[in-house]
């Protein structure tokens, strides 16, 4: 199943060694700046875009 | 004198990646939310460019029971009959 | 570099045991502080006390799949400073750790930074000359310093759990560098946790729980048990508030001179564990107090948040030393997301 995992960029390390560990190495990752636990709804609203722009390259790559 | 190694030692099984996709428009489209606070928002604007620009046929919207632990099997089982799923967000 | 005929692990020949200190510091496999050599012959010493096979699984840490052999966990608890005896209480705290509910993977690797509590019960605290009373919690004796060494080693090297990598704790706490205990049921009438978890009565048993750091409280100037168990409520009050609202496995450690007086009133741990989980409790609008008014809505200001769903879920240890009216208590790591695990050393409860 094609799977588009968002990450923060706070976890962008941790994340390439779990999928390393998990036998994917080079997996990637739809990155968004950190935090989002505070970000005001514009700033998630240009996240969201963040993310369709790199699943578009993470999904037909 | 000899010392021993105290790693694992164990590589992973290699796992291959999904066939790919050869279009992203009007398809059934998966959101595995984590169940953090600030996800449902990002996600219900996900959804929306997702409809509006991809002209998703569907988006099945899912939220983990425990942000800290793998998706529940019924959860994965609802997403599989979707053509792609988005996850998040590892913060 | 040479694998033995019985153990699997690589081995790397070294000077002596200055070289091997230093060998595993470069290759990032200690906690900074030195290390003992973990040679065949120790490895195997420690295998042979617990009667485990180098192969035998102790248990596999789900997420990843990743299994944790008796050769490995002995690795790692002889680098330690584990001797043999000590062996038997690690491998029984990395299979109460492995068990589906103690959530391995989660507890380990959040950014919330708990740490390991490891509670012993049984005969084996007093073989390895554990020390229940002063001191409990930091530097009361070499068993309890060494077994959580041991299983802090283990979570680094065999899973990788290392600060910045897998392991995303943002602050930590102290306790990451060991957090075993023994109780202190020579000094006590209560029944002791293990047994109250489901031990049989004198069998030697580790309960587990995936904890924050220690909050000591302090109430000497009553002898009422509701006046001193509030200021217990309190803390876990002020844990709900300050950190995580979620309900979940709280300990608390009850030191002689405060349990002397609940004693005298005639309570017993279950008396403490209604009391805290009928006292326990906040309301989501007192977030707004404590500058957490962002998540408080109109719908949900009354909401009840309780610190323990049942009164059993409380860890109730008495520990400590026997002068000071003080206690502690030891919050969950995210409320029940990591549950309390309790096992027998070398002994199965359920077989």
């Amino acid at each position: 199943m094609p799977t588009v995992a968002v990450i923060t960029s706070a976890f962008e390390d941790s994340a390439a060694l779990m999928a390393r560990v998990c036998g994917l190495p080079g997996y990637g990752f739809a990155v968004v700046g950190h935090p989002i636990s505070s970000a005001k709804d514009q700033e998630l609203a240009d996240k969201a875009r963040q993310v369709l722009v790199q699943a578009e390259r993470l999904l037909l790559g | 004198m000899y010392v021993l190694d105290p790693t694992a030692e164990a590589e992973p099984h290699p796992v291959s990646r999904a066939p790919r996709l050869g279009s992203l428009y009007h398809r059934s489209i998966g959101l595995l939310s984590n169940g953090k606070a600030a996800v449902a928002p990002l996600f219900d604007h996900l959804e929306s460019l997702l409809r509006q620009e991809w002209k998703a046929d569907e988006v099945l919207r899912r939220t983990k029971g425990n942000y800290s632990a793998p998706a529940e099997p019924d959860l994965i089982r609802e997403l599989a009959r979707c053509h792609l799923i988005f996850t998040g967000v590892g913060d | 570099m040479v694998a033995s005929p019985r153990l699997l692990s690589t081995r790397y020949e070294v000077e002596d045991e200055r070289a091997a200190r230093e060998l595993f510091h470069e290759k990032g496999w200690t906690d900074g502080l030195p290390v003992i050599a973990p040679t065949p012959e120790r490895v195997l010493s420690c295998l042979d006390q617990a009667a485990l096979a180098p192969d035998h699984v102790i248990g596999i840490e789900p997420v990843r799949a990743r299994p944790i052999t008796a050769e490995k966990a002995a690795v790692n608890a002889v680098l330690a400073g584990c001797q043999p005896a000590h062996f038997p209480v690690v491998a029984a705290v990395l299979e109460a750790m492995c068990r589906p509910e103690f959530l391995l993977h989660g507890a380990t690797s959040s950014t919330g930074g708990c740490a390991i509590l490891i509670v012993v019960n049984g005969p084996v605290r007093l073989e390895l000359g554990m020390e229940p009373t002063f001191n409990v919690l930091g530097m009361s004796d070499r068993a309890s310093a060494v077994i959580g060494r041991a299983v802090r080693l283990v979570l680094s090297n065999v899973l990788d759990l290392r600060p910045g990598t897998l392991d995303r704790s943002t602050l930590g706490h102290p306790g990451k560098s060991g957090y075993c205990m023994a109780e202190d049921e020579e000094g006590s009438d209560w029944t002791p946790l293990a047994q109250l978890r489901g031990a049989p009565a004198g069998v030697s048993a580790v309960t587990v729980l995936a904890a924050g750091a220690p909050r000591q409280i302090m109430n000497e100037w009553t002898t009422a048990p509701e006046e001193i168990l509030e200021t217990f409520a309190a803390e876990m009050r002020a844990n709900m508030l300050h950190y995580s609202i979620w309900g979940g496995n709280y300990a608390i450690i009850v030191p002689k001179q405060l349990r002397d007086r609940l004693r005298d009133a005639g309570w017993g741990k279950q008396h403490v564990q209604q009391f805290l989980f009928e006292r326990a409790r906040v309301k989501k609008r007192d977030w707004t107090r404590v500058g957490k008014g962002a998540l408080v809505t109109v719908k949900n200001g009354d909401d009840e948040h309780v610190a323990l769903t049942s009164p059993e879920d409380l860890l109730v240890i008495a520990a400590g030393g026997p002068a000071g009216g003080f206690g502690a208590v030891i919050p969950p790591w995210f409320g029940y997301k990591s549950r309390a695990v309790t096992t027998g050393v070398g002994v199965c409860f359920a077989c």
